[in-house]
This record gives structure tokens, C-alpha cells and sequence, in this order.
């Protein structure tokens, strides 16, 4: 039916419709309307801090390689005074300036110029030919690199502005450089077994969880998004009581987590999403230093959904989260009274007040095992059995178990 | 498809389905209900000395004006098949409490609901409803379907509560076999210029709102234009029962606030609490404040694709108009 044609005038045009005495409408020029601050491309650049540091701790990369090969203090500060003047000055084709050409070419791009082999530990500081890239995602690859850059724009492309669940690919752009940092530099996360993640399709990964804040999580998903093939960006099952807590309940949800109602893990799977899920839930987090890396019971509704969309589960071990903030004691009474999860006392908490929540620096180790095909051998209507549904998550509990045991 | 009746057609989402309805080869007769005038947009339509669309004048909450109508010679003569029920929304969504205290919005849907029931040519009724009568979860994403528990709470706010009393009216009646009712349930909808309808929050004159600070539910929103699609797909429809109907976007409450002219201000939520009951002691309106306002939601609308044929034609979004001001614009995709 194509009722559209025969309408008067069928482009929409402003102050058309049904505003005449529909209540007043936003006056012309109105600036209360304002814009998407994630799709406002004229505001201030939020990257401009992070690269501003970024070419300080180049300088100071050239100065120490400078340092090395002989130069003396002396002949560093008329490079770094030239290198000043020469932004200052408007420079003209051809007349890069020999005293700082990486500085100029870190700044302000150009496709014909040669790009700089990257360092082999700083894949932060690696480029390559930013030219595919859409301008948002050229800055960010200049900040981590290249590879991440595109795959954060792989995990993004189709999304326009939200998904269903709230994710924002801007929002995830503003915030992958804070968390790859983490990644990188202040986890040291090392991973193995990629080749166990499913390229497309729905799929299930299993994590023991620990550590008080959910930072394994974020690393895992990191880790995810860094090393599948194509890249694949993990949806996190959050417990409830995540969805409730202000502002956190908004972050989460713009970076694709997801709070586990059954519907979310449905529906998740049904558009053939990877789904990371923490079995032992808020037991996990909250168990004492004398549990660490001991599993504490599951809850199995994953493997129902598993088995009902017919998605493998991988069990997954990630060591160094129970490392991270070693609980010696939960006040439980206290947590009830605060109606939070748990009221924990730590080496560092609450002696140093919230400064104390924040994990230590501990190295993570992340580990993907075989897949568990659970409904290549039972029906979709297996899910239906507590029993069978009890037995396989101890499978998928069991699995995450060895797994852990081998690599401690 | 027969002539069909359309309530509160002087609204803006009435006047979209009956324009719609007018352009519609299949549409013979329209009777179009109002408790104003006649809109000025009908007026081309009603040329003539026999014309295919006919207003009249009607109190929707009053029992004895609804059944007069309903029972007339005039109705039978205009072979009235199907009615949609469109709710009371704008400006004023909601009038003074009729009888017993119920309100105008659940009076009028049991009112045309009955009606409709005894009439004995009208054989299908559409019914628009509302997605906010769902119980939300904390979380930002409540996926909801059809059959998704509704919010019984006692606690709901009354401005909700109509939205609830009316869909189990609707919903008690889809069951029945002489009628057949098709539910609708609407999220936010929005207007070329920065309108907006069915919002509890939202609705109503532009200008700023209190929203709790911390939560920035996601809000799914339909096109006006859509929602005339989506009538007259049910109307053509032999299925019955209640559908969930929603565009293609989704955007967190503070934006749909900025984008339709009504900028959230966030109040943390103690603060919030006492500056609702502040403005109802003050007499500027009761304090609105339900899940709706921190929990989001998207709408599983996958039934009404399959069985109904309903798919959204128009994008929203901003667009910069001619005098340099961003305007919400729904376009087609």
C-alpha cells in the first residue's frame, strides 16, 4: 500500500502536521533542542587531552633514542624550541623541518608521508594507513593503534546512535582508550585458546568472577573484542541489582552490557550475540581470600538459554581477578543494613576509603577452553529439565575449574 | 473494509489516521469524532454534498452522548464496520474525573468499548494503547513482548494507571468472538517539529522537566505517520489480540527531551521526591515519578511484523531546518 503518493505533499516539511493544535512546539531557532552529544561532531574534541600526552610522551621517546645515540642536553632543547616554533609557523609543502619531522607527522597526518614502523611493546603508539577509518575513529587510532581502532569500528558498524539495549558505539569509542590502558598497561592481560571462540553465531562464554569491582569482566570483554576473528564485542550479563545503581546502570549499558532478565538473554541470542556470563554471580565477587579461585555455586539459567538457541558454551578461566582486592572479611549484617551486596574489609579498605576499592595491579591471565556443544546432544527441549540443566552447568563449572587448576 | 469510526479525530494522532484513512481507496466512509470543531485539515475533505468524511461533535466520556451516537439512524446509515479507539493525548491528556471517580481516559475506553460490543454491524475494533504500561526491572533494558507482566502495582502513578485500566479493558474484550479487538500498544510517539505523544513525562507543553539524576532510561519511539500505518494494517488485519508496535530508533530520555523542546533537568532522587511534593502542595500538579523514569526498555515487536505485516517507514531523528535550529524530523527510511 502506498498511501504516501497520493498524500498533498508527502515530504515532510517543517511546522507541518499535526503541531497546529497539537500544544506548542519548540520556537524557530530554538536552542533547548540542542544536539546528541554523541553525534555532535563540532564540539570540543574529547580526545585533544589524550593526544596532547600522547605526542609529550613521544618527545620524550625521541629525546631518550636521541639520548642513546650520543646527543648531548645541550642539542635537545633548540629541537624541542624548533619543534615549537615550527607548529607555531604555517609550514608549507615540502618544508617539514629536520629537527622534529616525527612530531609534525604524529600531528597532522598525511597520506603521502611514510608512516612510522611502530615500537614492538607500544602498539599504542602504532599507525597505520588511517585513511579507511571515519575521522572519530582516526584520532582513536592514533591514541591505541590501528587494529583496535578498526575493530572497535567493526563492532560498531550498524548501530545507528543506540541498540535496543542501550549500547552507543560513541560512547564506546569515549571509552575504550580508559579501559585498553587497563588492558594493557595495568592488568597485563595475556590470553590463550582464541581459537575457541566462535567466529559468528551465538555463543556462550563462562567466567569464574572475582575481585569485588567487576573489572574482569571488563577485561575480559576486552580481551574478546581484541582477539577474535572478526571482532566481536561480548555482551556482559549484569545482576540486577547493577541495573539500579545510578549513573553505573547508564555506563554499562552504553558500553553493551546487559542486565540478565531472561527476555535480554533471549532475545541476545537470537541475534547471534556472544554473551559473557559470570555463573557464580554475586557470590563470586564477595567470596573471602580463603575461597580464591574456588568456584562457588552456579546458577544454570545460561545453559537453558544455551541449549534453547542452540549456542555452545566456552568456559573461560580468568586468574588475577581474585588477586585484585583479596576479601579477608565480608560484614554481612552491614551489607543488609546498607542493602548492598557485600560490606567487604580488604588489605586496603576501608582503611583508605574508597581509594582502597581500586584493584591492585596484578598481571590477568585469561583462558579459553574447547567449547561445550551442549545441543548437538540434547534437545532444545532438554532445557526444560532441571535435572539435565543442573548436570550440564556442573559440566561448564567443572571445565572452568581444570582450567583455572592448570594454569595457577 | 467498511466505513470506519475514529475517536478524538480533532487530536494530532487522530487527524494523521484519518488522513490516512481519506487517502485509502479501500476506506468508503469515515466518521470522525471530536470534542472540538472541526479541524481546519478536514475542511478540504468534507467537500461536497454527499462527503466521504463526516465529523461530529462528541463528548467521549459521557455515557449518554456515546450511546445516542452509537444507536443512531445516521451511524447505521454510514455502515460502520470498524472503529479505532484513539485515546485522549496532547496538550491536555487528561481531563477532570467523571463519575465515581474514574478517570476520563478509562471512562471513555469503556465507553467505546461497549458501544462497540453492542452495535451490531461494527465487527473489529483498534484500540491504541500504551507501551509504558509494562512493569519494568532495574536495567536499562527491559526487552518486553506481548504477554510481559503490566505494572500492578498500587503504587503506579494515576496518569498510568488509565493507561493500564484501559489495556485490560481492551485486553478482557480481545478474547470475545463477536468483536474483534487489536490492541496497539504504543511507545513515545513523535512529530515532524518536536512534537510529542503518549510520554507520561514528556507530554504536554514544551518546556523543561525533572528527571532523576543517575538514570537515562532508553525510550523507544515511533514516527506519528507510523502509527497511521500501523491502523490501518490492523484494520485490514484479520488478526486480533495485542501487538507491540515501534520504530527502528530508540533514545535515552535526556535526548528525546532535548530533541522535542523539553530539556530534563536531573534532580538526584530525594531531592526529586521533595520537589514533586513541594509543586502538589503548591497546587502546580501532582509529582510524576514511576520505573519508567529509570528504567529503559525496548519492545520486542516481531509478532506484529509476522502478523500483522507491520514494519516501520519513517526514520526519526534530527535535521538542521532552514533557519539553522536542529529539528526532530521523521523522514522516510
Amino acid at each position: 500500500m502506498s498511501h504516501d503518493e497520493q498524500l498533498p505533499d508527502p515530504t515532510p516539511r517543517y511546522g507541518d502536521g499535526p503541531e497546529r493544535d497539537g500544544g506548542p512546539g519548540p520556537a524557530a531557532g530554538d536552542a533547548a533542542l540542542g544536539s546528541d552529544p554523541f553525534a555532535d561532531r563540532d564540539g570540543p574534541d574529547p580526545l585533544a587531552p589524550w593526544l596532547d600526552a600522547l605526542d609529550r610522551i613521544t618527545a620524550g621517546e625521541i629525546l631518550a633514542v636521541a639520548a642513546e645515540s650520543g646527543a648531548t642536553a645541550k642539542s635537545r632543547q633548540p629541537a624541542r624550541a624548533d619543534e615549537l616554533a615550527e607548529r607555531r609557523e604555517p609550514r608549507t609543502a615540502g618544508a617539514a623541518s629536520p629537527a622534529a619531522p616525527a612530531i609534525q607527522r604524529r600531528r597532522r597526518p598525511r597520506a603521502s608521508q611514510p608512516t612510522r614502523t611502530a615500537p614492538p611493546r607500544g602498539q599504542a603508539l602504532r599507525r597505520g594507513d588511517e585513511s579507511e577509518l571515519p575521522p572519530e575513529l582516526r584520532l582513536l587510532a592514533r591514541l591505541v593503534g590501528d587494529d583496535p581502532a578498526r575493530r572497535l569500528a567493526a563492532v560498531g558498524a550498524g548501530i545507528d546512535g543506540w541498540d535496543r539495549f542501550g549500547l552507543s558505539p560513541n560512547a564506546l569509542q569515549q571509552a575504550f582508550p580508559i579501559f585498553y590502558a587497563l588492558y594493557r598497561s595495568y592488568f597485563r592481560v595475556r590470553s590463550e585458546g582464541h581459537q575457541n571462540l566462535p567466529a559468528t553465531g551465538p555463543v556462550v562464554l563462562a567466567a569464574n568472577h572475582g575481585g569485588l569491582l567487576p573489572f574482569d569482566g571488563a577485561m575480559a570483554v576486552m580481551d574478546v573484542l581484541l582477539h577474535s576473528e572478526p571482532p566481536r564485542l561480548a555482551r556482559a550479563i549484569l545482576d540486577r541489582f547493577a541495573g539500579a545503581l545510578p549513573w553505573v546502570n547508564v555506563f554499562m549499558a552504553r558500553v553493551g552490557q546487559v542486565v540478565g532478565t531472561h527476555e535480554n538473554f533471549s532475545r541476545l541470542l537470537d541475534d547471534g550475540e556472544a554473551i559473557l556470563v559470570f555463573p557464580e554471580g554475586i557470590d563470586g565477587i564477595r567470596k573471602p581470600i580463603t575461597q580464591r579461585y574456588r568456584l562457588q555455586a552456579f546458577h544454570v539459567g545460561f545453559v537453558e538459554h544455551a541449549l534453547r538457541a542452540g549456542a555452545p558454551v566456552v568456559p573461560m578461566a580468568i586468574l588475577g581477578s581474585d588477586d585484585q582486592a583479596p576479601i579477608l572479611f565480608d560484614v554481612k549484617p552491614l551489607a543488609r543494613w546498607l542493602g548492598l551486596p557485600a560490606a567487604p574489609i580488604t588489605p586496603t579498605f576501608p582503611w583508605f576509603g574508597p581509594v582502597g576499592l581500586l584493584p591492585y595491579p596484578v598481571r590477568y591471565r585469561i583462558v579459553y577452553g574447547e567449547p561445550l556443544c551442549f545441543h548437538e546432544r540434547f534437545a532444545a527441549s532438554a532445557a526444560d529439565d532441571p535435572a539435565v540443566v543442573s548436570a550440564l552447568a556442573g559440566q561448564v563449572r567443572r571445565a572452568i575449574q581444570r582450567l583455572i587448576d592448570g594454569k595457577r | 473494509m467498511g466505513g470506519v469510526l475514529v475517536t478524538h479525530a480533532d487530536l494530532p494522532l487522530g487527524r494523521r489516521i484519518v488522513k490516512l484513512l481519506w487517502y485509502d481507496p479501500g476506506t468508503p466512509r469515515i466518521v470522525a469524532l471530536g470534542e472540538g470543531p472541526a479541524p481546519r485539515a478536514f475542511d478540504s475533505f468534507r467537500i461536497g454534498t454527499q462527503p466521504r468524511l463526516v465529523y461530529e461533535r462528541l463528548d467521549h466520556a459521557r455515557q449518554r452522548s456515546v450511546a445516542e451516537l452509537f444507536r443512531s439512524r445516521r451511524l447505521r446509515e454510514l455502515e460502520i464496520q470498524s472503529v479505532v479507539y484513539v485515546p485522549r493525548h496532547g496538550a491536555s491528556p487528561e481531563g477532570r474525573p467523571v463519575v465515581a471517580h474514574v478517570p476520563t481516559r478509562t471512562a471513555e475506553a469503556r465507553l467505546i468499548l461497549h458501544q462497540a460490543v453492542e452495535h451490531r454491524e461494527i465487527r473489529s475494533l483498534v484500540a491504541l494503547g500504551s507501551a509504558f504500561v509494562y512493569q519494568l526491572t532495574p536495567g536499562n533494558a527491559n526487552h518486553l513482548l506481548e504477554d510481559s507482566p503490566l505494572d500492578l502495582d498500587p503504587a503506579v502513578p494515576a496518569a498510568l494507571r488509565t493507561w493500564i485500566d484501559s489495556d485490560m479493558l481492551f485486553q478482557a474484550e480481545a478474547a470475545g468472538r463477536r468483536l474483534r479487538v487489536t490492541l496497539l500498544r504504543l511507545p513515545t510517539v513523535v512529530a515532524s517539529g518536536g512534537f510529542v505523544y503518549l510520554h507520561p513525562l514528556l507530554e504536554g507543553a514544551a518546556g523543561p522537566r525533572l528527571r532523576s539524576a543517575g538514570f537515562d532510561p532508553l525510550c523507544p519511539v515511533i514516527a506519528d505517520k507510523d502509527v497511521a500505518h500501523a491502523v490501518l494494517t490492523a484494520l485490514a488485519s484479520p488478526a486480533v489480540g495485542v501487538f507491540n508496535i515501534a520504530g527502528r530508533e530508540r533514545v535515552p530520555l535526556s535526548v528525546l527531551g532535548r530533541w522535542t523542546g523539553r530539556p530534563l533537568l536531573a534532580l538526584p532522587g530525594p531531592l526529586l521526591r521533595a520537589a514533586g511534593r513541594s509543586a502538589a502542595r503548591l497546587g502546580l500538579g501532582d509529582p510524576f515519578d514511576a520505573p519508567l523514569l529509570r528504567f529503559g526498555m525496548s519492545l520486542d515487536t516481531r509478532r506484529a511484523a509476522a502478523e500483522l505485516g507491520f514494519a516501520p517507514r519513517y526514520r526519526i531523528g534530527l535535521e538542521r531546518a532552514g533557519d539553522g535550529a536542529l529539528r526532530l524530523e521523521a523522514v522516510t527510511a
